[in-house]
């Protein structure tokens, strides 16, 4: 296209009114339970994630407390059985993967420079969902009657004889509800990512991040409805007498490979978002585009893949058949291919630049340090012999969390602080920043690597105290001391958040001179994102347009409806104007007719009908077109 | 910095069909996970059978193979005025989508009411052994689904017969129509686990 062709471009200030208005939430305390703006949305879920993470540290605390001597009496057993049991709960259900989608809602669309996400409403749905699920079992915590079984709930122990009350049912009901909110997120985020690309974004040209985002959307598509299928079966069997997995009657095994081919998967779930953060932030800081963005993709989907083959690594002690075993153990070292692709490819990517060492890129790199412990660690268990000698120890505990403290929890924080300024406008304050990554790292090594020692020693996990003779008290007690340190990391960030609030250093619309989408409007983004939508040629759209350069955009999108633009699937041509709803009340009032459902199943079995029947109800008054007179004769005109 | 248009969206149109609308991906979502669900149901149909001698267990006959298989069929009609409702409207035919959905739904109460009358009297509940808890819960959750689905086209049928629907607005339609084939077809498997498998594995 040649310079005299091209049409300029001018902001009408009344058309940016237009726009404003139409894409506005409501205000006012009724009007919150209205949202559906994907950035308010994604909000929610970030914010309350970080509760229910600070929620799952304090009852870390608890637990280190007890343990920090032999024999301690500061919590009585059973109530340190629901505090552990809460811990694994809270930190892979209610906060790991919903702060992972809720990081997807609010950058995934902005990345993609579109308005909105497919389903709006689907989105404000999930939120409620996730967040009557997590206000449930903290409740239950409180009334002293969480779960005691473990987040992996196993029966017999978990069945109506050896755990009478009500805590597993909280647990089966609420697990069922809960897997609601990440699938319907799964799948919108599925549906925008193929459909709402800026015009030209083909496939090869989508950040990281968004490419990890759907793997972890497809694999949830997979992996949660067995879980859901399990969790029902359990409740089931404890209310109205089925035997699924009743031992002798039904086999308990088939409850540990729904949940593992659920729970295994999770952690990649978990995992690859994470993987997305961290190719995008090293791009930004290292200023130069990652190395290998192919095989960086291909790894993210052959980890999707794998990630599905290897959940029987979580049952080697319960007497599988010996070829299933070494199925089994190979598949779990596979894994380990595509991982090394994805860290040698980010080493490439710093090797020779002068990266720029900001609070993102620390977390990123203690990432670094820490996931290669915690794989190495996941090498060994992988093998039949060696997992079989340290099953059920501390060596798990510390093998578990340094793959997913490291693998995501360090990302994340990365993550945060690199996307901070875009959510608020502000900067986090960077030497704060820098004692809360120094804190954070040490504390966590600290911590955690004694674990592996305790473990091999024999020190069993899940268990409440120990024995004085052993000699890991002293151990134990330095653990716990270090645990404080990884509090004071964490309390510094947080601390950092609210700082920086009203504090922080302006942002402007790119303070890190990144390349993609989502930095290419204003900090934070205005409610329908992008004022015009851009045009993408290149895999780096930012650093394309030099200063003075023409930025080639969309026109002609409505200003006084919800309208956004629809893209064809591989290459992003534009289809379509798509209508979006607007704010409405009918995804709170579904989730709370769905809460009905669910939640009074544990106490009658009449009330999953009547959930059924609210929820049609609610459905019906969701889709029913409002303005179908008006939509009729806009039409014929 | 100066933008210039480079894409003029308001030539394109309001509205599309099928694959390019993101509703479409939606409800693919949301079949590819029921089907998961159900594949999950029929795994654990075959890994309960692993730990009992005869299958179904001592004392349970096998369910008889014509009335289910009859059900099965009316099941199956039941996609066609749906079919011929999906398609007629494509070519703006909108009395099709009337009286297709109408059908269908019949077809579908009569499946539900054959199920009721069957497991009225199949001689085991879901508490007598594994196997009647995972038969009931494949069923339960099928009708279920069923259920869901008159309702959502009664919805559908109500809208088409204060004509909302036309040529250019069906994507409502179509996905409908998915989900309602979809619960057809998912039934099929269902009914080999449950009837022919029973049977094939008694033998």
């Amino acid at each position: 296209m040649t310079e005299h062709e091209r049409t300029q471009v001018i902001d009408s200030s009344e058309e940016t009114r237009l726009l404003t208005e139409v894409w506005r939430s409501p205000p006012g305390f009724f009007g919150w339970f209205t949202h559906v703006n994907q950035t308010s949305i994604g909000k929610r879920f970030i914010i309350t994630g970080f509760v229910f993470f600070v929620l799952g540290g304090l009852l870390a605390a608890l637990m280190r407390i007890q343990l920090s001597a032999p024999e301690n009496n500061f919590l009585p057993p059973d109530l340190y059985n629901q505090i552990f049991t809460m811990h694994g709960i809270t930190m892979m259900f209610l906060f790991a993967v919903p702060i992972m989608e809720g990081f997807a809602i609010y950058i995934v669309p902005l990345m993609l420079g579109t308005r909105d996400m497919s389903f709006p409403r689907l989105n404000a749905f999930g939120y409620y969902v996730y967040l009557i699920a997590g206000v449930a079992m903290y409740l239950a915590l409180f009334l002293g009657m969480a779960p005691a079984v473990g987040w992996f709930a196993y029966p017999p122990l978990a069945d109506a004889r050896y755990s009478p009350g009500m805590g597993v049912d909280f647990y089966a009901t609420v697990i069922t509800f809960m897997e609601i909110s990440a699938l319907a997120a799964a799948v919108e985020l599925i549906a925008t990512i193929f459909k709402q690309r800026a015009p030209g974004m083909s496939l090869n040209r989508m950040p990281l991040f968004v490419w990890a985002v759907l793997v972890m959307s497809f694999m949830i598509v997979f992996a949660m409805p067995p879980l859901m299928v399990g969790s029902v079966m359990l409740a089931l069997d404890r209310t109205v007498g089925t035997h699924f997995f009743i031992p002798g009657a039904g086999d308990p095994l088939l409850w540990q490979h729904l949940f593992w081919f659920f729970g295994h998967p999770e952690v990649y779930i978990i995992l690859i978002p994470a993987l997305g953060m961290i190719s995008d932030i090293l791009t930004t800081f290292t200023q130069r585009p990652v190395f290998g963005y192919t095989a960086l993709v291909l790894s993210l989907v052959a980890i999707g893949f794998i990630g599905f083959g290897l959940w029987v690594h979580h049952m080697y002690t319960t007497g599988m058949p010996h070829l299933a075993s070494n199925f089994f153990t190979a598949a779990s070292s596979m894994v380990a291919i595509p991982s090394g692709v994805q860290i040698f490819c980010w080493l490439a990517t710093l090797w020779g630049t002068r990266p720029r060492f900001a609070t993102p890129l620390l977390y990123v790199l203690g990432f670094f340090f820490i996931f290669v412990i915690g794989g190495l660690s996941g090498v060994m268990v992988a093998s039949v012999p060696f997992d079989t000698q340290v099953h059920d120890t501390y060596f798990l505990v510390a093998h578990f969390h340094y793959v997913l403290i490291g693998g995501a929890v360090f990302p994340l924080f990365g993550g945060l602080y690199y996307w901070y300024p875009k959510l608020t406008g502000r900067l986090m304050n960077e030497t704060l920043g820098k004692v809360s990554f120094w804190l954070t790292f040490i504390g966590f090594n600290l911590t955690f690597f004694p674990m592996h020692y305790l473990g091999l020693q024999g020190m069993p996990r899940r268990v409440y105290t120990y024995l004085e003779p052993l000699g890991w008290g002293d151990i134990n007690l330095f653990v716990s001391l270090s645990a404080g340190l990884l509090a004071l990391g964490f309390l510094s960030s947080f601390i950092n958040i609210f700082w920086s609030l009203k504090r922080g250093e302006p942002a402007g619309d790119n303070p890190w001179h990144a390349d993609s989408l989502e930095w290419g409007t204003s900090s934070p983004p205005p409610a329908y994102n992008f004022r015009h939508i851009p045009v993408v040629i290149e895999r780096h759209p930012l650093w394309e347009y030099q200063e003075g350069q023409d930025i080639p955009v969309v026109t002609g999108i409505r200003s006084d409806r919800r309208e956004l633009l629809v893209t064809s699937l591989l290459d992003a041509h534009p289809q379509y104007r798509a209508v979006m709803p607007g704010p409405s009340v009918w995804p709170l009032l579904l989730a709370v007719a769905v809460g009905i459902g669910f939640g009074g199943f544990m106490f009658h079995n009449i009330f999953p009908v009547v959930g059924f029947v609210l929820s049609f109800i609610a459905l019906a008054g969701w889709f029913w077109p409002r303005e179908l007179t008006r939509e009729v004769r806009e039409e014929s005109s | 910095m100066n933008r210039f248009s480079a894409i003029d969206a308001s030539k394109l149109p309001s509205y599309a069909f099928s694959h390019c609308v993101p509703i479409w991906w939606g409800i693919i979502g949301l079949i590819v996970v029921e089907a998961t669900v159900f594949a999950s149901l029929v795994i654990s149909f075959f890994y309960l059978q692993t730990n009992f001698p005869t299958w179904p267990p001592d004392g349970t006959q096998p369910p008889e193979l014509l009335k289910p298989t009859l059900a099965t069929l009316v099941l199956l009609a039941s996609a066609i005025p749906m079919y011929w409702a999906d398609s007629s409207i494509k070519e703006g035919k909108t009395f099709p989508l009337k009286v297709g959905p109408l059908i269908s739904i019949a077809l579908a109460l009569a499946f539900l009411i054959m199920k009721v009358i069957e497991y009225r009297d199949i001689g085991f509940r879901w508490d007598t052994h594994a196997y009647g808890s995972v038969v009931w819960a494949i069923v339960g959750f099928h009708s279920a689904h069923v259920l869901a689905l008159i309702l959502k086209t009664s919805v559908v049928t109500t809208l088409a017969w204060q004509n909302y629907f036309n040529s250019k607005r069906r994507i409502g339609v179509t996905v409908n129509g998915l989900y309602w084939y979809f619960v057809v077809i998912i039934w099929i498997p269902l009914y080999m686990t449950i009837y022919w498998a029973s049977h094939l594995l008694q033998s």
